[in-house]
C-alpha cells in the first residue's frame, strides 16, 4: 500500500467531508427546512423531456424537496464520473444506471436499497420482471430499482410489409420463426422498396451489439468472464451469430453502410421495411408519420426469443456522509418516478418495470409499444463484467469485431476469434475495481 | 504615405531602449510579472507531469482507494499488449497519411493565392475557414458527409455513376475519411504560414530572374521552393507533432467507437478508455509515458535532419 496514494484520497474525503457538513449545516435544510436533493442522469433528446416532466412531476408531489438535476452526457464519460465522485465520496444523492453497468460499480461505489424503505411506500420487489430483478439483485441485496426495460425490438412499415406480402390477416405482420425466413422477409421488403430491406446501425457498436448478443442468447451460447480468466465464450454460437450478420448485410437485404444515425433515419424515409433497434426511436418513426408498427422480435434460432434488454435504473451512489432526510427523498423520488412511469412508457416506447404501471389498462391500450411488453419474461442482459455493458468498452470492442464481419472484411470464424482473444486479454489482466 | 515619419513596429528609438531595456533585463522585478504564469504552468503542466511518471508505477485504478507499487510491471505488460501496438501503428500511419497532404496541399493553395488571382481575401478566407471551426462542428459536418446511404459524397459518386464508399463503414478506408477531414479543417493553419513565408520572399528576386529569362516554372524551383525551405521545415515539424495526437476528431466522428474494426484507434483513445473508461490509471499513465518518450524522439531525430539540411 503507498502512501501517496492514500495521503490524497484522505485528503479528498477530508475535503469532502468538510464540504459535507459545510452544506449540512447550511443548504439540506434551506430555508423553510426544504432538503436538498441532488439527482444525475444521461437522458438526452425526447427521453430528456421525458425524464425532466418526471422529475417535475415529483417536484410538484414533495414542495419541501429542492431537485437539481444534472444531465450528463451519456455512455463512458457518465459512467465515469458517477463512478470517481462515488469513490470520492462525493456522489449525488440518487443516480441513473443501466443495470448492465452494475458490475462496473463492484461492491463499494453503490449503497443497497432498503426494502423495507420501499415498503413503507408501498413498492416490493415482486412488482418486477423476474429477470430484470435477477439483475438488479446482487448476493441477494438490490443494487439498483428498475424504471424500465428496453429490449431489442422490431420495427415494420405496415404499407411495405403489406405489399410484400408478410402480413397475417389481421393487418399484423405474420410469424417469423428462422433465420432463413427473417432473410426472406428482408428480401422482399428489399423489392418493394428498391433500397434495402432491414436496417441496422451496422457502424454504431450498441445497435450491432444488441442483434448479436440475442442472437447468441438464443443459439444457447454462454458467455462467462470470470476475473483472472480464461474467458469461456461458446465460439460456435458465436461464429453462427455472426455468419447470420454477414449474410444479412448483402446490400440489398440489409446496408453494411448505415451508422447510427442513419439506420433510423432510413426506415423513417421509407428506404426499408424492417428496423432492429432499441424501443425508443419509435418517437423517431412517429415523427416521421410512416406507417409502423413494433413487435416483440422474435426467435431466429431455437424456441424462446431471448432478446438483449437493458433497464434504466436508480442507484444511491455510495456518499463519504449520508444526509437521512435527503436519503429518504431519494427514496420518495425514486418511487414517484416508478409510479409515473406510464408517460416514460407511452412516450420513450420503454417496457415499464412496475407491473402496476405494465398491467395498467392505460398502458396495455397504447399502440405499438404495448406489443412486446412480453419481452421484458426473455430479456438476456450483457454479460457480468466491470467493463460491459450498455457504453461499455465491451460493447464498442465488440462493435468492431461484428462490423469486420458484417463489412466482410473478417470472416465470422475471425471475428469469432478476434472478440474471444480480446476478452481474454481484459479478464486476464485483472479487475481495477 | 507617412512611411517616412512614423517608426516601423519593432524599432525603438534609440537613447530610450537601452535604459528601460538594461533595468527590467538585470533587475529583480521581472520574477514578479512571470510569476502567475509560473504558478498556473507548476500546477497544470508540471506537477501533472510528475504525478503521472509516479502513477505509471502503481496499478491505480481510478475507483479503488488502495494502490500497490508495482516497479516496471506496467511497462513490461504495454510491450506485449497488441492493442497497444495496434493503436500506435493507427496513430503513426495517420501521421505519415496526413502530414504529405497538409503540407503538400497548403504550399500549392499558398501558390495559387500569391500568383495574384483577383479576389485575393477571398482564397486566403475560403482556405483558412475551416480552421477556425471547433473539432466537434467539424466532426458532425462530416458525420453527414460521409453518411454511407445519404451523404453527400456518395451522392456525389452515383451522380457521376460510381459505387458507394463506405467512408465511416470500411475498414480499410475509415483511417482515411479522418485525414479527409483533418486536411479540410486545419490545412488553412499551414497555408498561413506558407503564405507569410511566400510575402517575405524579395520581389527583386523575381525580377531579376525574369531579366535573366527564367519562366514561371523555372522561378518556383529556383527561387521559390529553395526560399521556403525553412518553413517546410517547420510547417512539418509542427504538423507531425500535430498529428501524432490525434484524438478528438477520430474520437467525435465515430462516437467513440474507434472506427469501423477499430481502425481510426489512435493510441491517445486507448489511453483515455484504459484510464478513464476502464479505470486503469497507473497502465495508461505509462502507455502515455511511453508514447511521450516515442514523441521526444521523433521531435529530436527531426531537429538533427533539419540542422543537417540547413548546412
Amino acid at each position: 500500500m503507498t502512501t501517496h496514494r492514500l495521503s490524497r484520497r484522505t485528503l479528498l474525503r477530508a475535503t469532502a467531508v468538510g464540504a459535507g457538513a459545510a452544506v449540512l449545516s447550511s443548504c439540506a435544510r434551506g430555508p423553510g427546512g426544504a432538503v436538498d436533493l441532488a439527482y444525475w442522469n444521461f437522458f438526452g433528446g425526447s427521453d430528456g423531456e421525458l425524464m425532466v416532466k418526471l422529475v417535475n412531476d415529483f417536484r410538484a408531489e414533495a414542495p419541501g424537496v429542492r431537485v437539481t438535476g444534472t444531465t450528463l452526457d451519456w455512455g463512458p464519460p457518465y459512467y465515469t464520473k458517477l463512478a470517481m465522485a462515488c469513490a470520492g465520496g462525493r456522489a449525488p444523492d440518487l443516480a441513473t444506471l443501466h443495470a448492465s453497468r452494475l458490475a462496473t460499480f463492484g461492491r463499494d461505489l453503490l449503497d443497497e436499497w432498503d426494502l423495507a424503505e420501499l415498503a413503507a411506500r408501498g413498492v416490493s420487489i415482486e412488482e418486477f420482471p423476474q429477470p430484470v430483478l435477477d439483475r438488479v439483485l446482487v448476493d441477494g441485496r438490490l443494487r439498483a430499482l428498475p424504471l424500465d426495460t428496453h429490449p431489442l425490438v422490431l420495427y415494420y412499415n405496415t404499407d411495405i410489409c403489406e405489399r410484400a406480402g408478410l402480413l397475417a390477416p389481421d393487418g399484423t405482420l405474420a410469424p417469423i420463426t428462422s433465420a432463413e425466413q427473417m432473410l426472406d422477409a428482408g428480401r422482399r421488403a428489399a423489392e418493394v422498396t428498391g433500397s434495402i430491406g432491414i436496417s441496422l446501425g451496422i457502424g454504431e457498436s450498441s445497435h450491432v451489439w444488441m442483434v448479436f448478443w440475442s442472437l447468441f442468447r438464443q443459439l444457447g451460447g454462454e458467455m462467462r468472464l470470470p476475473d483472472g480468466g480464461p474467458a469461456e465464450v461458446d465460439r460456435d454460437a458465436a461464429v453462427q451469430a455472426m455468419t447470420f450478420l454477414r449474410e444479412m448485410c448483402d446490400g440489398t437485404i440489409c446496408s453494411p453502410t448505415l451508422d447510427g444515425q442513419s439506420a433510423p433515419a432510413a426506415f423513417a424515409s421509407e428506404q426499408a421495411g424492417f428496423l432492429f433497434v432499441g424501443p425508443w426511436e419509435v418517437t423517431s418513426a412517429r415523427e416521421a408519420e410512416i406507417p409502423f408498427s413494433m413487435t416483440q422480435f422474435p426467435a431466429l434460432f431455437g424456441d424462446t426469443p431471448f432478446v438483449r434488454a437493458d433497464s434504466h435504473s436508480f442507484v444511491l451512489p455510495a456518499q463519504a456522509s449520508v444526509d437521512p432526510a435527503a436519503r429518504a427523498a431519494a427514496y420518495d423520488m425514486a418511487v414517484s418516478m416508478l409510479r409515473n412511469s406510464l408517460v416514460w412508457a407511452t412516450g420513450g416506447g420503454h417496457i415499464p418495470a412496475l407491473s402496476a404501471v405494465a398491467a395498467s389498462p392505460e398502458y396495455r391500450a397504447e399502440q405499438p409499444i404495448s406489443n412486446y411488453r412480453e419481452a421484458a419474461q426473455v430479456v438476456e442482459f450483457d454479460p457480468e463484467t466491470y467493463f460491459s455493458g450498455s457504453g461499455s468498452t465491451l460493447m464498442s470492442r465488440a462493435g468492431q469485431s461484428l462490423q469486420g464481419v458484417a463489412t466482410r472484411a473478417l470472416t465470422p470464424e475471425q471475428g469469432a476469434d478476434d472478440l474471444i482473444g480480446w476478452l481474454d486479454e481484459q479478464i486476464t489482466f485483472g479487475s481495477p475495481l | 504615405m507617412t512611411a517616412g515619419t512614423v517608426a516601423a513596429p519593432g524599432r525603438v528609438a534609440p537613447g530610450t531602449a537601452a535604459r528601460g531595456g538594461r533595468s527590467l533585463v538585470g533587475g529583480r522585478g521581472g520574477i514578479w510579472f512571470v510569476l502567475p504564469f509560473l504558478l498556473v504552468y507548476a500546477a497544470f503542466v508540471l506537477w501533472p507531469l510528475v504525478y503521472g511518471l509516479s502513477l505509471s508505477f502503481f496499478d491505480t485504478s481510478l475507483v479503488r482507494s488502495e494502490s500497490q507499487f508495482v516497479g516496471l510491471a506496467n511497462y513490461a505488460r504495454l510491450f506485449s499488449d497488441p492493442e497497444v501496438w495496434r493503436t500506435l501503428g493507427v496513430t503513426v500511419l495517420f501521421t505519415i497519411g496526413s502530414t504529405i497532404p497538409l503540407v503538400a496541399v497548403a504550399l500549392v493553395m499558398a501558390l495559387l493565392v500569391q500568383t495574384g488571382v483577383r479576389g485575393q481575401w477571398f482564397w486566403r478566407f475560403a482556405y483558412f475557414a475551416p480552421f477556425l471551426l471547433p473539432v466537434a462542428t467539424v466532426a458532425l459536418i462530416w458525420q453527414w458527409l460521409f453518411s454511407g446511404d445519404y451523404g453527400l459524397l456518395n451522392g456525389v459518386l452515383s451522380g457521376l455513376g460510381l459505387p458507394a464508399v463506405g467512408w465511416l463503414t470500411e475498414p480499410d478506408i475509415g483511417l482515411w475519411s479522418v485525414v479527409i477531414l483533418t486536411v479540410w479543417w486545419t490545412v488553412g493553419f499551414n497555408f498561413l504560414l506558407y503564405l507569410a513565408a511566400l510575402q517575405a520572399i524579395p520581389a527583386q528576386l523575381y525580377e531579376a530572374a525574369e531579366i535573366d529569362g527564367a519562366g514561371g516554372w523555372r522561378r518556383l524551383f529556383s527561387i521559390t521552393l529553395p526560399l521556403l525551405n525553412r518553413t517546410t521545415g517547420l510547417v512539418v515539424v509542427l504538423q507531425v507533432l500535430a498529428s501524432l495526437k490525434l484524438f478528438d476528431q477520430a474520437y467525435i466522428l465515430y462516437q467513440a467507437n474507434g472506427g469501423p474494426g477499430g481502425s481510426a484507434t489512435p493510441i491517445l483513445q486507448y489511453v483515455y478508455e484504459t484510464g478513464f473508461v476502464d479505470y486503469r490509471l497507473g497502465y495508461a499513465s505509462a502507455i502515455s509515458y511511453m508514447f511521450f518518450v516515442l514523441i521526444i524522439l521523433i521531435a529530436l531525430v527531426q531537429a538533427r535532419l533539419s540542422r543537417r539540411s540547413e548546412l
